[in-house]
């Protein structure tokens, strides 16, 4: 029952009544740039909130974690991309572009974590917010160059000359990748964050802390009808697929459980917020870049995967299940 | 009566992601002008829904001298070999005061 009563928070109930919403086949329809305008909010004031809280972090943890994002980044799309290719269920393009949604990170599920250890009541280690900039985009890069190098095999397999395929102004996506929007207003909000001044954030605090919760409940109510309709799709993308939706956070989530406490030496919060860096799959930064990089690949497969199979597993059984590693790994270390 | 004349409708449907690549190719092509509109709708690659960053789709509608039409259809053309998804139909259209047509897009 207490593992019931962790999920009976708003956030996670509205993300539940989204899904209900469409699976009842409600009217229920949110005005078309609502998603948006909150993404922004959440976004902007997780970034204020963090930034200003890190103005007196510790350089080297800092540091150290943005290593660490780093090689989650670069490292999680590799082994996504391996495990993809031994389902044999999708060619090398479609794993590459799957794969990229893995190594990312999804800002809904990191801000629902913070939500489910505010409401347990732990303190959780700021830094991990940092990563989660970080992470946005080294696994676009990741992608792309896992479908160039497939893109070559195909071709050299065929006996032709080396094409662009589908990338061929990959210098502006890598650009992309790291001037989007999500990690510009990120890095912008927690740079304002901590360069101002304590009494004009404090002025801040009705914005960023008081109506935070209530954004995130409509974020995700919005974000539980999505997840609704993509559970149409999941027909399309087969048992083997949506087996891979699931053993990929698990997969990330231990290795985030590793880095947070034995790489970086967070507490049980911190530990928990990389774990589910490392099992989230982005829905808003990488689909876009995908979208342009490698066109071949369909967009349902990765869609339906990031967000109707690895968000709401997330959401319900994998923060929980994070928490509980977290609190074994932090236990014997 | 009016006099009119003979102009090509080219219409595309396609991710709101390319975006500034359909721009581009409209503007190198010394189109006049361009519209855009967001569009929902599905597909055989399934629904697009308009509501999330990824999940929008674009209608653009160019005007052209059929002269130039050719030019502007092998772009798209080269988008759909690389994998992209358009939604490409040309239409014949009757315009007034087609002189505005012919002056290039203001940069």
């Amino acid at each position: 029952m207490s593992q019931l009563s962790n999920l009976l928070i708003p956030a996670v109930l509205f993300f539940g009544l989204g899904i209900l919403a469409r699976l009842i086949k409600s009217d229920l329809r949110f005005p078309p740039d609502l998603a948006k305008i909150l993404s922004i909010y959440l976004l902007v004031s997780i970034g204020l909130h963090g930034g200003f809280e890190l103005g007196k972090a510790e350089v080297g943890t800092a540091l150290a974690s943005i290593l660490w994002a780093l090689a989650l980044g670069f490292l999680l799309p590799i082994a996504g991309f391996g495990l993809l290719i031994a389902t044999r269920r999708v060619d090398a393009l479609n794993a590459a572009a799957i794969a990229a949604h893995y190594g990312s990170v999804s800002a809904g599920t990191f801000l629902t974590a913070i939500a489910y250890l505010g409401n347990q009541g732990i303190e959780y280690e700021r830094y991990p917010l940092i990563m989660l900039a970080v992470m946005e985009s080294p696994a676009i890069v990741v992608g792309l160059l896992l479908a160039t190098w497939s893109r070559g095999r195909v071709t050299s397999a065929q006996g032709g000359a080396p094409g662009s395929g589908g990338n061929g102004q990959v210098g502006e996506i890598v650009r992309e990748a790291f001037t989007n929007g999500s990690v510009v207003l990120l890095i912008g909000s927690m740079l304002i964050g901590a360069l101002a001044s304590e009494k004009s954030v404090d002025a801040l605090h009705p914005f960023t802390t008081d109506i935070f919760m209530g954004m995130l409940c409509l974020f995700l109510l919005e974000m539980g009808m999505e997840a609704g309709h993509r559970f149409g799709d999941f027909r399309r993308v087969g048992l083997v697929l949506g087996a891979f939706g699931l053993l990929m956070p698990l997969l990330g989530g231990t290795v985030g459980v590793l880095v947070g406490h034995f790489g970086l030496g967070f507490g049980v919060g911190g530990t928990t917020l990389v774990a589910v860096l490392g099992a989230s799959a982005s829905y808003i930064a990488v689909p876009p870049a995908m979208r342009l990089a490698i066109p071949e690949a369909n967009p349902s497969f990765y869609l339906t995967l990031a967000l109707g199979v690895t968000f709401p597993f997330n959401v319900v059984v994998g923060i929980p299940l994070y928490h509980r590693l977290a609190e074994a790994a932090v236990g014997t270390g | 009566m009016h006099r009119l004349f003979p102009e090509k409708l080219i219409t595309v449907i396609t991710s709101e992601v390319l975006e500034d690549r359909l721009v581009a190719l409209v503007r190198n092509r010394g189109a006049s002008g361009y519209t855009l509109l967001r569009a929902r709708g599905a597909g055989s690659e399934g629904r697009q829904s308009g509501l999330l960053w990824f999940d929008s789709n674009l209608l653009l509608k160019v005007i052209l001298p059929p002269e130039r039409l050719t030019g502007l259809l092998d772009d798209f053309s080269a988008l759909i070999a690389k994998g992209h998804h358009l939604t490409v139909f040309v239409s014949d259209v009757t315009v007034l005061a087609h002189e505005k047509f012919e002056r290039p897009l203001a940069p």
